[in-house]
């Protein structure tokens, strides 16, 4: 394969490009993860599910000390409730479903549970007398106290269970307390499989009518671009948003659920305009190539015309796809934000997506939150950037008169 | 080029006619008046008003009735969300507000990317131009979204919440950005739109530059260009006169191309900063399943892009003698 690769012009300028190269070794890593997410390393239940305290920063900084004190208090509340319960087993029973992140309670008695819920409600009163807790130093390790007897109330974690807290953790929780780590990693599978399938499905469609109507001429030809002139007169977001409106009010069930959760409204939505641009493209080369030498050969020879098409023109065509299918990779990938602002994209219950997470961050930003907006974005730029240099170097490598 | 011109017309209307064709049908796959009346409806309820919305008829004689009532340019229809409002006049209501956004967020975008490109094509190969590159791919690597809501946190948020808090609500507070809003006219202009207008120029830049470095690069390669520097002429002179006056077909065409956005507009940007112009409009009547404003609309902005189309090849054939109109 590699051998040849580089026995082609166009194969040896890509390969000599250190960028590309470096773009592609990143596309792999998201690619990997993809597909780990994919085997079921994460499932979109768990990226809905709280695993901490909401809004906590990442890289494990501290959270602005009023946010700590109100966060302790949640969790000595929770716990209080339990214990308000009229008769013992009650107590038990809610003292038992209580989860603080993923962490369950401590094994201990109801009366054990009573002394150190008083404890830690004295020094919370103290604290919260506190006029300017921020820069009072007493009062921050009156605060620390106070976490460490709350961390008291929970069980202790295994080791791995620490590790797993640690990489959950690690680039914070968003408003619900979900792991943003696990949002955004979740979100490169979304992501890939979004653009992946509609680019694939996109550049088959596009390639297929595009070499036909360049092919045949006649009448199919004045089919094709009488389609295409009408896909593209509708405006690109309004075709988006009346296909994922109707989807959403479509009552069908496929694989037990109803299509509006799946992606496929997206995938349609996106298929439907996406396909014009290499149809346009290869449209255009087939004209070319139709009157070369070779392509003339062929049908001197008496090969069938599709026989042609398949063997002599399509595949001459095939860098065009390359770069179409890339180029359309990520304009699905930015799309899909688009959607899930407008809130017709991808539905909570698939998990999450870097657009569902841009969406929510908005009233983060407003508390000067930015972990949730920073790791998406990042995420997401650093895949689109890859892309786009790759795109570029498959324009150079196969179009030298391109610039 | 009259004949040019009728013959396009003519050959697109089995487009135009399709287009409306599936709009309306994909409109009509579900109920639209029970999903605009909800749930909680009975079933007469919902006949009736169907009987008065004319959706009770077979679909052709609504399908005709709406090509009658467009061909004569008659928006009377009735808003079905806000009774009493006709379709013209959501229309008259949002242009302006569209208009006042698009058409400087258009032309800056134009006039400094076709500058960055044209320094950027004149260093080609040096460290500037590789810097503009550069730039220009982060730029489109990041979404739209994200410039929108950290361009409004960072430079309308963050200000206004620094004025109020010093007492300046009422001097700096009501000329600097607005987080968002609008009202009609020009004194408010600033302070309403141009931070919309500053982020749709900075996200169209990186598209923008990239194409333009690529025409004046193509053009910095042409047998006139070295006639012109052998006969002396000045480098500005080679750049500004001879150059852009050869790179004006794709510069022109790719300007006429996003002259239907003029009115589409942002929808994004109309969503964000609450500005009521048409695609917000639209989207509204997408959320309320407001059936005569979008179907409307679209076939509006459809004919828009058909008309600008058919444009953009008649001046082409002005700006470029070669090219005949056939």
């Amino acid at each position: 394969m590699m051998q040849r690769i580089r026995k082609t012009r166009a194969g040896r300028k890509l390969l000599a490009n250190r960028m590309a190269l470096g773009a592609m070794l990143i596309i792999g890593v998201y690619l990997a993860a993809a597909i780990f997410v994919m085997l079921g390393g994460i499932s979109p239940s768990f990226c809905n599910q709280p695993v901490g305290p909401p809004n906590i920063p990442g890289f494990f900084a501290e959270a602005p000390a009023e946010k700590r004190l109100v966060n302790a208090e949640n969790t000595l509340a929770v716990v209080d409730r339990a214990l308000a319960k009229s008769t013992p087993e009650s107590q038990q029973a809610s003292l038992d479903e209580i989860q603080v992140g993923l962490r369950k309670l401590e094994k201990i008695s109801l009366d054990d549970f009573e002394l150190k819920l008083e404890k830690a409600y004295a020094i919370y009163d103290d604290l919260s007398a506190s006029p300017d807790l921020e820069n009072d130093e007493s009062g921050l390790a009156l605060l620390a106290d106070l976490e460490s007897e709350v961390e008291s109330l929970t069980a202790t974690p295994t080791f791995s269970q620490q590790v797993m807290e640690t990489i959950y953790l690690s680039l914070g929780t968003d408003r619900q307390g979900r792991s943003i780590f696990i949002r955004a990693v979740f979100s490169i599978k979304v992501a890939v499989q979004i653009g992946v399938v509609t680019a694939m499905i996109s550049v088959a469609i596009g390639s297929v009518l595009g070499a036909l109507a360049g092919f045949f001429g006649g009448w199919v030809d004045h089919a094709v671009i009488w389609l295409y002139s009408t896909f593209s007169s509708i405006p690109n977001l309004v075709l988006l948003v009346v296909l994922a409106y109707v989807f959403s009010s479509i009552n069908v069930e496929i694989f037990g659920k109803a299509i509006g959760q799946t992606l496929i409204p997206v995938y349609v939505a996106f298929c439907c305009t996406f396909w014009i641009g290499p149809c346009r493209v290869i449209r255009g080369e087939t004209l070319k190539i139709k009157e070369l030498e070779y392509v003339q050969a062929s049908t001197t020879a008496g090969f069938s015309p599709v026989y042609t098409l398949l063997r002599h023109v399509l595949p001459n065509t095939i860098h065009l796809m390359l770069i179409n299918f890339s180029l359309l990779l990520i304009g699905a990938i930015k799309s899909e934000v688009i959607l899930s602002f407008l809130n017709l994209g991808v539905q909570a219950g698939a998990g999450a997506s870097w657009g569902i997470m841009i969406r929510d961050s908005r009233s983060e930003v407003l508390n000067s939150f930015f972990w949730q907006i920073g790791a998406a974005t990042t995420l997401m730029f650093i895949f689109v950037l890859a892309f786009n240099i790759l795109s570029d170097a498959l324009q150079d490598a196969f179009d030298p008169k391109h610039v | 080029m009259w004949a040019y011109v009728f013959r396009r017309l003519i050959y697109n209307i089995p487009v135009y006619l399709t287009i409306i064709f599936v709009v309306m049908a994909l409109l009509r796959v579900n109920d639209p008046v029970y999903a605009f009346l909800g749930k909680n409806t009975t079933q007469e309820d919902i006949d009736r008003r169907r009987e008065e919305f004319g959706l009770d008829r077979p679909f052709l004689t609504q399908y005709g009735e709406f090509l009658k009532r467009l061909a004569f340019f008659d928006f009377s229809q009735e808003s079905w969300s806000r009774r009493g409002r006709k379709v013209s006049d959501e229309i008259a209501g949002a242009v302006i507000p569209t208009l006042s956004l698009t058409i400087p967020a258009l032309t800056l975008t134009s006039l400094i990317s076709i500058f960055v490109g044209m320094i950027s094509a004149f260093f080609r190969g040096r460290n500037l131009d590789r810097g503009l590159v550069f730039f220009a791919v982060l730029g489109m690597s990041i979404s739209f979204l994200v410039y929108i809501i950290l361009g409004q946190y960072f430079i309308a948020y963050l200000p206004q919440k620094y004025f109020e808090s010093h007492d300046m609500k009422e001097t700096w507070g009501s000329v600097w950005f607005a987080i968002q809003g609008y009202e009609p006219g020009l004194q408010h202009w600033f302070h309403y739109i141009m931070l919309p207008v500053l982020i749709s120029v900075i996200v169209a830049m990186g598209y923008d530059t990239r194409f333009y470095r690529a025409v004046m690069v193509e053009e910095t390669g042409r047998d006139y260009i070295v006639t012109a520097r052998s006969k002396g002429a000045t480098q500005s002179k080679i750049m500004f006169v001879h150059m852009l006056r050869n790179a004006l077909i794709p510069i022109v065409t790719r300007i006429m191309i996003t002259l239907p956005f003029l009115i589409t507009g942002s929808i994004l940007l109309e969503m964000y900063f609450n500005i009521p112009g048409m695609g917000k409009t639209l989207i509204t009547a997408i959320n309320e399943k407001n059936l005569p404003i979008i179907e409307t609309f679209t076939s509006l902005f459809a004919g828009l892009f058909i008309l600008s189309n058919i444009l953009t090849d008649v001046l082409y054939a002005i700006v470029d003698p070669r090219v005949r109109l056939t």
